[in-house]
């Protein structure tokens, strides 16, 4: 047998599809895992083999059901192996996934499902059947819905409705029956191919169709590597939403590519505990993963036993100075080192084991601002925590720090192969081998954000001397006050959020005499700190309006107040009595806030932060899961926060 | 601190089911047992005979009681009978030519034969009337010993025991002899450990629980009851053998009498019924603490020049003694094992009060 003959061995040189690379990875680590998923609590592993076998055998199944070239594949759900092994399927078909949010409404599904013309939908559960079942209907589209999930499926008597193992096993029996089949599937995808068509998050309007390239993957993560960004043999967490570019760029390509082992959570419930179980070495969390991972040790050390916390309060405060230090190109002395070691073994060590954080050689944070707070924190703790730049439109890697160049208020520098540079009106333009070409269909938008060859981010930024990259915000957000202060709202509002008791909260000002806050307090934070305290509440709307949970929320205004200049102090706030939801449009599925729907749907509450009331009655305009509408009238009170 | 549960992760439910799944309770483990196995090494000859060997010997035997009263839940006050049994028959078969390869296990095997007669009053009275039942095995045993003298030898005679061989090897000697008794001890405790494991185990833990309830389920309790008076009296019948060849070496009828039966019991308690750990807890306590508060005792009184009488200072440890057992048990009813367990908990979740948030 002449190994070099396959055609495996023949694209091991220099893969320039995903595909091909899968192809390299079964050819040269074939026994290697690379994909693992818990299922009832156990592990099922794919080797690097098996997952080229059973993505070729997918495709093949796929083409049988008429999944063509150029040919958009709806894919909406959780993380599943075989979900991702279908995209992959997809690509080798020369056809390209279009992932989307699972928590997507049938309402909004249509505008997921805009191009290329989508016929096939693969859904991972009965959830998502129901939905795409719904939304044939009233669109058509798509014809054949594929489930990987049967259960509660068996009894449903529908058309066009297939198990992804039907896919399987139909694609296999074609490979068999057909010698050179598989061949050919594997050197199909070319690199201009279409590799997965993401979405914009829609802050403004319908979402954009975003087709990255297989040339653009592969090249964006050929950058991230030569800058050490990512390595080879990593263990992955696939975790975040498919339709994220982050997973698809890091998880799908950066896990073939790099021949990774990407491990997969059994739930979105379990996903906390099985980042324990995984202990990956590549860790990417959005700032409020990250958040929520502080504010969890921080309820859980203060619930702690005395011994416990007094160790904590002892050594976490000085690993943060020691932190701060360090970044400022500080060198620690003797007797810092030594409580570091120490702390590393009684609080740092066993912190970062509980989260599962123990081997996270590379962590990263992007998407939007991280508190100071919280990155340090992480820092301190010993997890390399870093921040790292990018859009969808730029496959997520544009610019990250590196880890002798690391500052809380930057986003590091360009990644090799990458340009940054700043307009005069302050935007940040990128040019890069993995910025794509154009949106998808969409020429007006393109000839808007492409500028020969730029990409205008629409983010305002500055580079610092040293060629840091520092994001403000987005150029559109950047509001003046009535006396012309500039300030964007998100800054201040990431700011808040630092704090464990805030989880929303929108910063009120653009032509105001001053700054105005509504606050969604965080239910379990909030409602443990009341437990401890005896106090009773019935609801989250309930235990917002109590008077000591508003002066709880006043001191973290006070403290936010504290180091902000005179003109953008934050004076006055009311307490929500619900969080903001993504279901009422007041956030993006990706948790950024819609500006204008919270100004038009809170429009009283505005005024009467601003007329000086000190109480507001507000009725409330509440959607119900199934849709339906309703009002209810609520009282709220205004606190003032002395200047 | 000293657990860390990052990156442990199962392809198989078996491998789920491993006895020490956290790297620290493995190490700890593998710690544990080079300790024992080098302790000829780093104790003194005295302390080795006196101190290491009876508790790896009593450890055994509370692994066996423990089997019953932790592992089905059926009392057993005659358990130094059953240790008598496989003593008397180990050591007359040796002197009568037979190998001690096959007399070590003859005298299980009688052992578990006379104590499963005895257990098949299990299959009809339960609880105190079973406490009664056994407490007769006890009298009758120690009766039957006493009075035929083809067994003791005569009521007041000592029968001496002579040099077993062992594949080969004479056990001779106090370093061999605790070798010996060492490897009986952790053929029994890996035993002990992994039938909890086995479907056996679950099947007497449903008989321990309600054993109606078990036959229910499918259990046939008359089967397991007497299989559990079978395996544990056997083990006896074993720690018989090893008592009389290894530490002993001249059997009497007085070392086996009920005073044995209720350490015994008291070890099993004290320890944590049902543990595996908490028996040689509570081997150790019963076995040392009479003798270290005897030593502090004296060692207070000198210190402190404190003139007590001599009856006081003889009963001053004992009450002491009597002091500690009843406190440990006030303090955690679930003995020894539960204290370690609360102990190790408190780490296990370091630096957090509970494992979940």
């Amino acid at each position: 047998m002449n190994a070099a003959a396959t055609p495996e061995a023949r694209v091991a040189a220099e893969p320039a599809t995903l595909i091909a690379a899968l192809a390299r990875n079964a050819a040269q680590c074939g026994a290697r895992i690379g994909f693992r998923e818990r299922d009832f609590g156990v592990w099922q592993e794919w080797t690097w083999s098996r997952v080229l076998d059973d993505t070729l055998a997918l495709a093949a199944g796929f083409e049988q059901i008429g999944l063509g070239a150029g040919e958009a594949l709806t894919v909406v759900g959780d993380n599943r192996a075989r979900i991702y092994m279908s995209m992959l399927a997809a690509m080798a078909l020369r056809a390209f996934p279009a992932p989307v949010f699972p928590d997507v409404p049938v309402g909004e599904f249509a505008l997921y499902m805009r191009h290329g013309s989508p016929s096939i939908a693969l859904a991972e559960d009965q959830e998502q059947v129901d939905k795409l079942i719904e939304l044939r209907e009233r669109i058509g589209r798509p014809q054949t819905i594929v489930y990987d999930d049967p259960r509660g499926i068996g009894a449903y008597r529908v058309d066009g409705l297939v198990a992804l193992d039907e896919v399987m096993a139909g694609g296999r029996a074609r490979l068999d029956a057909t010698p050179g089949l598989r061949a050919e599937l594997i050197a199909r995808a070319q690199p201009d191919d279409i590799a997965a068509l993401l979405h914009s998050s829609g802050t403004t309007g319908a979402p954009k169709g975003i087709p990255l390239r297989h040339r653009n993957v592969v090249g964006g993560v050929a950058n991230a590597r030569t800058g050490g960004y990512f390595g080879e043999d990593e263990r992955l967490f696939a975790y975040l939403p498919t339709a994220w570019v982050g997973d698809f760029v890091f998880t799908v390509a950066g896990g073939v590519l790099l021949k990774a082992t990407v491990n997969i959570p059994e739930r979105q419930e379990t996903a906390l505990h099985d980042l324990r179980e995984v202990a990956p070495t590549f860790y990417l969390a959005a700032p409020r993963a990250w958040d929520a991972m502080l504010t969890r040790v921080q309820v859980g050390m203060a619930d702690s036993t005395p011994l416990k916390r007094r160790l904590f309060d002892f050594f976490m405060p000085r690993a943060i100075d020691m932190e701060r230090k360090r970044m400022a190109g500080g060198a620690l002395t003797l007797s810092e080192r030594v409580t570091r070691a120490i702390g590393e073994a009684l609080v740092y060590g066993p912190i970062k084991d509980f989260l599962g954080l123990s081997r996270a050689e590379r962590a990263f944070t992007g998407g939007e601002a991280m508190g100071e707070d919280t990155f340090l924190f992480f820092r301190a703790l010993g997890v390399r925590l870093k921040q790292f730049y990018g859009q969808t439109e730029t496959a997520a890697l544009s610019a990250a720090q590196t880890e002798d160049n690391v500052k809380a208020h930057t986003v590091g520098r360009a990644m090799p192969g990458v340009d940054i540079r700043i307009d005069d009106s302050g935007e940040i333009l990128i040019r890069s081998v993995s910025v794509i070409d154009g949106y998808f269909d969409d020429p007006e938008a393109t000839r808007s954000a492409f500028e020969d060859g730029w990409l205008r981010t629409g983010d305002a930024g500055y580079l610092e001397p040293d060629g840091d990259l520092v994001v403000l915000g987005r150029v559109s957000e950047v509001v003046r006050t009535q006396s012309g202060e500039r300030f964007i709202p998100n800054f201040i509002e990431n700011r808040l959020k630092f704090s464990p008791y805030v989880r929303n909260v929108a910063v009120l000002g653009a032509g105001r005499a001053d700054l105005a806050a509504i606050v969604c307090i965080d239910f379990e934070a909030v409602g443990h700190w009341a437990e401890q305290r005896a106090i009773s509440y019935s609801s989250y709307a309930d235990l917002s309006q109590h008077p000591e949970a508003i002066a709880l929320v006043a001191g973290v205004v006070r403290h936010l107040n504290e180091t902000q200049p005179a003109a953008l102090r934050v004076r006055r706030f009311v307490n929500l009595h619900k969080d903001f939801d993504a279901d009422d449009g007041e956030i993006t599925r990706t948790r950024k806030l819609r500006r204008n729907v919270i100004e038009s749907s809170y429009a009283a509450l505005v005024d009467a932060l601003y007329d000086g009331s000190r109480e507001v009655e507000f009725d409330a305009q509440i959607v119900y899961e199934d849709g339906r509408r309703g009002t209810m009238r609520r009282k709220l009170t205004i606190c003032e926060v002395e200047a | 601190m000293f657990y860390r549960r990052a990156g442990i992760s199962h392809t198989s439910y078996r491998q789920e089911r491993q006895l020490w799944p956290l790297p620290f309770d493995r190490r700890l483990a593998l710690f544990v047992l080079a300790l024992t196995i080098l302790a000829p090494l780093l104790v003194d000859r005295l302390y080795l005979v006196g101190y290491l060997m009876p508790w790896v010997i009593w450890s055994t035997a509370t692994l066996g009681l423990n089997f019953l009263m932790g592992g089905a839940g059926q009392i057993h006050l005659g358990y130094g009978a059953i240790i008598a049994i496989g003593a008397y028959s180990s050591v007359h078969l040796v002197r009568a030519g037979t190998p001690f390869e096959i007399a070590i296990v003859a005298g299980g095997l009688a052992s578990a034969l006379i104590g499963s007669i005895f257990g098949a009053a299990a299959l009809r009275v339960k609880g105190l009337y079973l406490a009664m039942a056994t407490l007769a095995m006890q009298s009758i045993v120690d009766f039957v010993i006493t009075q035929v003298p083809a067994i003791s030898g005569g009521g007041q005679a000592s029968l001496p025991v002579p040099t077993a061989t062992f594949f080969g090897i004479a056990i001779v000697g106090d370093l061999r002899s605790y070798y010996f008794a060492l490897a009986v001890c952790l053929i029994v405790t890996f035993f002990m450990l992994n039938v909890r494991r086995a479907s056996f185990g679950r099947a007497l833990a449903a008989v321990r629980e309600k054993d109606y309830a078990a036959s229910i389920l499918g259990v046939n309790t008359f089967r397991f009851k007497l299989v559990a008076f079978w395996v544990s009296s056997f083990i006896g019948g074993v720690v018989g053998a090893v008592l009389a060849f290894c530490y002993y070496r001249a059997v009497s009828p007085d070392q086996f009498h009920l005073d044995l039966s209720i350490q015994i019991v008291a070890m099993a308690i004290v320890g944590g019924v049902g543990s595996v750990l908490g028996s040689f807890f509570g081997a150790a306590l019963i076995l040392f603490a009479p003798i270290l508060l005897n030593q502090a005792v004296g060692q207070a009184a000198e210190m402190f020049g404190l003139a007590i009488s001599a009856d006081l200072r003889a009963h001053l440890p004992l009450m002491l003694y009597g002091g500690m057992i009843v406190g440990f048990l006030l303090w955690e009813p679930l003995g020894l094992a539960k204290i370690y367990d609360n102990v190790r908990n408190y780490f296990l979740v370091w630096p957090f009060r509970h494992a979940r948030h």
